[in-house]
């Protein structure tokens, strides 16, 4: 895995300073989506060989969420991006 | 009974006893600072930065965007928040730490060294300059890590984790003859 994370707070640090919150390229169904809507969001998730966008959350930093877009194959990290950013970026 | 929980540090029962004389590598604990948090409101992060920075009555440490400590050494809690208030009047929420945080002061020239022992951070001056700080874990604990000289850092950490922080910066330092005594 990525073992240093570029933070855009903080600078270069470790991976035992993050949690990692699951996958950021979900979207959150309408409250009114049908039950297979809401199933799929909570409990389907992918494990991709390659590129990911996952919510890692800088806990022993500046506990800012963070977008960070990894390749689970490579272990490269292509981007760290703050989560706010990323939301307002995407028009989320 | 009522106990005076104000006058009683928390490293106070592990500083008990005749001090040694520090040595090059010490580690001073800091008592009578005032420490406060200061989180600007929803747009202010810049004005509050601008304005925290413009003076040289305490010091500042980022935490977080939006989120600072300052540190001063010549105000009581009280006087602190009163002169934050007044600097950025309704910017800001301010927070007195005072009680709740523990100022480690570490200096001497194997400083770098001890540090590394716990720190994740590259502390090399052209990453990590002086005047620099930042939140970062030492060991498992959470402090808030300054660049106060070349040689000289600042550890602020909570309260009920003072103990550990120290017996660990002890351990750190016991190559290189780490002293520790209160501040003067
Ligand atoms: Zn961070």
């Amino acid at each position: 895995m990525a073992s240093l994370i570029t933070c855009p707070h903080c600078g270069v640090r470790p991976k035992e300073e993050f949690a990692i919150r699951g996958d950021a390229s979900l979207l959150r169904p309408a409250p009114t989506a049908s039950d297979e809507a809401w199933h799929d969001y909570v409990y389907v998730r992918a494990n991709p060989r390659g590129r990911t966008l996952e919510h890692w959350q800088h806990v022993g930093g500046c506990r800012r969420f963070l977008v960070v877009e990894r390749d689970t194959f490579t272990h490269e990290v292509h981007s760290v991006t703050d989560g706010a950013a990323f939301a307002r970026e995407n028009g989320r | 009974m009522i106990r005076d929980y104000y006058n009683r540090h928390a490293l106070d029962e592990k500083l008990r006893g005749a001090p040694r004389p520090p040595s090059a590598n010490h580690l001073a604990i800091g008592h009578r600072q005032a420490v406060a948090m200061a989180l600007a409101m929803a747009g202010e992060e810049e004005a509050v930065e601008k304005l925290l920075s413009s003076t040289t009555e305490f010091a500042v440490r980022f935490s977080a965007p939006g989120e600072w400590l300052v540190v001063s050494e010549n105000d009581t809690p009280e006087g602190l928040q009163r002169r934050l208030d007044a600097l950025c009047s309704a910017r800001v929420y301010i927070v007195d730490q005072s009680e709740a945080r523990v100022l480690f002061r570490l200096s001497g020239p194997s400083t770098r060294r001890i540090l590394a022992k716990g720190i994740g951070l590259d502390l090399h001056p052209t990453a990590f300059a002086v005047g620099t700080s930042a939140n970062a874990f030492c060991g498992h604990i959470a402090v808030n890590l300054a660049r106060t000289g070349e040689d000289a850092f600042e550890l602020i950490a909570p309260r009920s984790f003072a103990e550990s922080l120290f017996d660990d910066l002890m351990t750190m330092g016991r190559e290189y003859d780490l002293t520790a005594a209160f501040a003067a």
